[in-house]
């Protein structure tokens, strides 16, 4: 018997009862216990393991404007919203990001974006799934995905926000190359860092619009000015209001909260005249995720937010300025009957992106 | 019969041996690898996989051109002037609270540290207000490039600094200063005796301080201050290739487990001592008035930041109503964020203290566990993140990722190698003979744990658990990218109103935080007080250390 194996586990065992009594396992055992407790408590509302009919939206739209869709979304539909927010302090690149990461196997439905750069890359990396939306049908074609990835709708232009106690209204700005003119010191102007977010995006429709050589040459020339670089939109946006800037460049959102909170402050949409080159119109996009784990819900969430009075309720809580279809309540804070946009298909603007970050981080990140 | 002979030889050579406990501790040692190297494992077996595939430019990133060297070059120089700054306000301040508020030190340090859980990007705000104040006055004052970003990055960092300085001066033997202060002045004591003594500690502080500065892109960049975490994030960005990220990450990576180990080096010679929160001088200590005045400055550096932001936080909430209801529309937030502060502590503090048995280890062993800790250390948040989603989302974890546990997780691989450092310098401090004497003499093993381990332990993992829970609360990067679908930290949310400009509601979160902090400090210390009640030995005790 001494000479089995079974011999010698049964004395690893006793001498494991004999540790058990003796042993300093006490406070790992009140460890574990404590989160296997908490696990259970709340593993039951992981979307793994709940079986009711639900939907997981990634969004890169602000919080504040989404959270109210989702809540009647599910009061209409009895669908479940799971959202997964981006923040602009991660350049809200995170969740496109994660999307690539899960590829392989897909937790998201849906990905609702603020812009449509990112959703063209997730096209291009199969990521997403086509679907034609029937409540998407009156939007004009110019904001679809040909193929039905992905479909886009009312969004933010870019504009000036200006600070009217710095600037006379004869001394506004009127066209990006506005920033080249020796009348503005280059630190009385900001943009946020141009290889992220709506920034990026704006200098990829330049280098798309304007070619390579001449996108460059103008952002460093920008850089070399002296032009004030900053953490995001919004922060161009606080630092005009505040005053530390007289001048910048940022989205409608962004100036539109401003003037809602009663800054000092005005909007100019650039380069509107004839021989301009527009401003650039960034639409919001949803797509549906290949290989989702709630594709039916999915479609009904993406019938949702495409329908018309989704996109009312958002024109009027300040996230979209610029409708994609006839919305007949009037825009807060911009005129934005007669803009003249950028003549540039978003196509080509995704194929700007490269180039475009390539250049932009070797000018100013150094 | 012989192939069975063998067998048995061997499991009763390699087996018989093995206790419950040592079994228990390898567990711990495994899990401890297992959750904090999977982010890197996961990154390696991307690149791997994209090497394979030929889909990524895999050379490009170790060519380190004359810009990328120069962004390395600013961000070791930001890192040092900031903690360089950080471990001489800390030191004087330390020194300051032993002579004006002995008595009540360990209270300032925990109100310091509430301050902490603050994220940094809040600090950044608030002051930039402030530099636009002066510069309206001072236009030559600068409002952007690398000293405001300095000077921010060292007031968001500076209730660490000053808490690390101070638990570096309580590791000197108190003995060793009270038997100097009898024969010399009491300056010559602190530059003689205490400075050189308390070096290592400060060098490991430094390294902490250099480490958290080195990676953090958030605060030069609202500055247009350029650091290489940044030209790795815009990599990121403009790629999403996680692979080619992680490969721009290795020099600032080697840069950083370079510091560590220097400061590793220093604190294998740490003096012991059992308690980090007793006074270090019997009566106050006198100092020249050109040391007193350094003080006073110091000191007024922590009061200016309190107040500006204090004064900028409550002046943005501006009512009880504005603060009660951005709490209560946050509550959801608000309950799920402690709850992963807390996760982080219970599931941390067991794994980091037999990695901290390890790293004590002579020779390869301990070497191994130092390289476990430190490796991940210097890999910027959001690709911890990815390489967390590559190792966990496949099927045969469905029930781990994307569940709630893995913001928790994410905070573990972050921050449980500070904890196991931490505990570390507490085991040095510890003299192994209680241990001994505790294994002998002690009636019952719950009696040996509650009366001499945990006691003596108590310090290093309230510390542990202070700095656990201050870093899990500001944490944003790699939680945004593992946040299960449906629930949001209390970070994200503030974040969020940023973007939006409700200045109020991102106030009354921060003052919530803090508070929420502070509060959970005051119950840690109240335990601590419980544990020491039957020794007799408060812990704010200004005696010797003779316990």
């Amino acid at each position: 018997m001494p000479d089995t194996i079974f011999y010698q586990i049964t004395c690893f065992l006793e001498n494991a009862k004999r540790m058990a009594r003796t042993a300093e396992v006490v406070p790992f055992v009140i460890v574990v216990i404590l989160i296997i407790t908490l696990a259970i408590v709340f593993l039951p509302r992981s979307p793994a393991t709940q079986m009711s009919r639900e939907v997981i939206v990634y969004t890169s739209v602000d919080q504040v404007y989404s959270e109210p869709v989702f809540h009647e979304f599910e009061n209409q539909t009895g669908i479940k919203v799971l959202p997964v927010y981006d923040v602009e302090a991660t350049k809200t690149t995170g969740l496109v990001n994660r999307l690539i990461a899960e590829k392989n196997r897909p937790q998201a439905d849906v990905f609702w974006s603020a812009e449509f750069g990112q959703t063209i890359l997730l096209k291009n990396q199969n990521i997403l799934s086509p679907y034609m939306t029937p409540s998407g049908s009156d939007i004009p074609r110019q904001y679809k995905d040909p193929e039905g990835y992905w479909t886009g709708f009312g969004g933010r232009a870019r504009v000036f926000i200006i600070n009217t106690d710095r600037l006379t209204t004869d001394q506004y700005p009127h066209s990006i190359y506005d920033m080249l003119d020796s009348e503005y010191t280059g630190n009385s102007m900001g943009i946020a860092y141009p290889m992220f977010g709506t920034t990026s995006t704006q200098a990829a429709a330049l280098y798309s619009l304007l070619g390579t050589e001449k996108a460059k040459s103008f952002y460093t020339r920008l850089y070399e000015r002296g032009v004030r670089v900053v953490d995001g939109n919004s922060v161009v946006r606080d630092l005009v209001a505040s005053g530390q800037l007289s001048f910048g460049l940022t989205d409608t959102d962004d100036a539109c909260g401003a003037i809602e909170r009663g800054d000092h402050v005005a909007i100019v949409i650039p380069d509107q005249q004839d021989s301009d080159i527009g401003t650039l119109f960034i639409p919001d996009t949803v797509a549906l995720i290949a290989g989702s784990p709630h594709p039916d819900e999915g479609k009904v969430f993406i019938d949702y937010v495409l329908s018309r009075p989704t996109e009312e309720s958002l024109f009027l809580a300040g996230w979209l300025q610029i409708p994609s279809r006839n919305i007949s309540v009037p825009a807060p804070c911009i005129n934005n009957t007669a803009i003249k946009l950028m003549n540039v298909s978003y196509q080509d603007v995704y194929l700007g992106f490269e180039p475009a970050r390539k250049d932009l981080i070797e000018i100013f990140i150094r | 019969m012989r192939e069975m002979n063998r067998s048995q030889h061997f499991i009763r050579k390699y087996f018989s041996g093995i206790s419950l406990s040592t079994v228990i501790h390898i567990a711990a040692i495994i899990i401890f690898f297992w959750l904090v190297f999977s982010p890197v494992i996961g990154l390696i077996a991307e690149a791997i996989r994209t090497s394979l595939s030929g889909s990524s430019d895999l050379i490009s990133p170790f060519n380190l051109s004359g810009r990328r060297i120069g962004l390395l070059f600013s961000s070791i120089s930001l890192a040092t002037l900031v903690a360089t700054a950080g471990i001489l306000v800390g030191t004087l301040v330390a020194t300051f609270l032993w002579r004006k508020f002995r008595s009540f030190a360990p209270v300032i340090l925990l109100l310091l540290l509430a301050l902490a859980g603050i994220p940094p990007y809040i600090h950044a705000l608030t002051w930039l207000d402030v530099f636009a104040a002066i510069h309206a006055y001072f236009p030559l004052f600068p409002v952007s490039g690398w000293l405001p970003s300095a000077w921010v990055d060292l007031m968001a960092l500076l209730p660490i600094a000053i808490f690390l300085c101070w638990v570096a001066f309580a590791s000197v033997d108190v003995r060793l200063i009270e038997a100097a202060r009898v024969f010399r002045p009491d300056m010559t004591v602190f530059y003689r005796i205490i400075l050189p003594l308390a070096a290592p500690a400060l060098g490991a502080a430094f390294g902490f301080l250099f480490l958290i500065c080195c990676t953090d892109y958030s605060v030069p960049s609202l500055f247009g201050a350029d650091i290489y975490a940044l030209d790795i994030f815009a990599r990121f960005s403009a790629t999403g290739s996680a692979t080619q990220a992680f490969l721009y990450a290795v020099p600032l990576l080697l840069v950083t487990i370079i510091v560590i180990f220097l400061s590793r080096s220093g604190i294998r010679t740490l003096a012991q001592t059992p308690n980090w929160l007793s006074d270090r001088w019997g009566n106050p200590p006198v100092f020249p008035w050109y040391y007193r005045l350094l003080q006073g400055i110091a000191a007024g550096i922590v009061i200016l930041q309190i107040l500006v932001l204090f004064s900028g936080l409550i002046l943005s909430t501006s009512t009880l109503g504005t603060f009660f209801g951005s709490v209560f529309r946050s509550s959801d937030e608000l309950v799920y964020t402690l709850l992963i502060a807390a996760s982080v502590i219970l599931v941390s503090l067991p794994l980091a203290i037999a990695v901290a048995g390890e790293m004590k280890k002579p020779g390869i062993r301990g070497s191994f566990a130092w390289c476990i800790a430190l490796a991940p250390l210097a890999i910027p948040a959001p690709l911890i993140g990815i390489g967390m989603i590559t190792f966990w989302n496949n099927p045969s974890l469905a029930a781990v990722y994307p569940g709630i546990l893995m913001p928790v997780f994410a905070a573990v691989a972050r921050f449980a190698p500070f904890a196991a450092i931490i505990l570390y310098v507490q085991m040095r401090f510890i003299d192994p003979a209680f241990f001994e004497a505790a294994e002998i003499f002690s009636r019952s093993p719950w009696k040996k744990w509650s009366r001499v381990r945990l006691p003596l332990l108590a310090p290093g993992l309230l510390v542990s658990a202070g700095i656990l829970a201050t870093l899990s609360l500001a944490e944003l990067g790699a939680t945004l990218i593992v946040a299960p679908p449906g629930h949001t930290t209390m970070t994200i949310r503030i974040y969020n109103y940023i973007h939006y400009g409700a200045s109020g509601e991102v106030a009354g979160l921060c003052l919530a935080i803090t508070l929420l902090t502070l509060a959970a400090g005051i119950c840690a210390i109240a335990a601590l007080q419980w544990l020491y009640r039957r020794s007799g030995n408060m812990v704010f005790y200004c005696g010797s250390d003779g316990e």
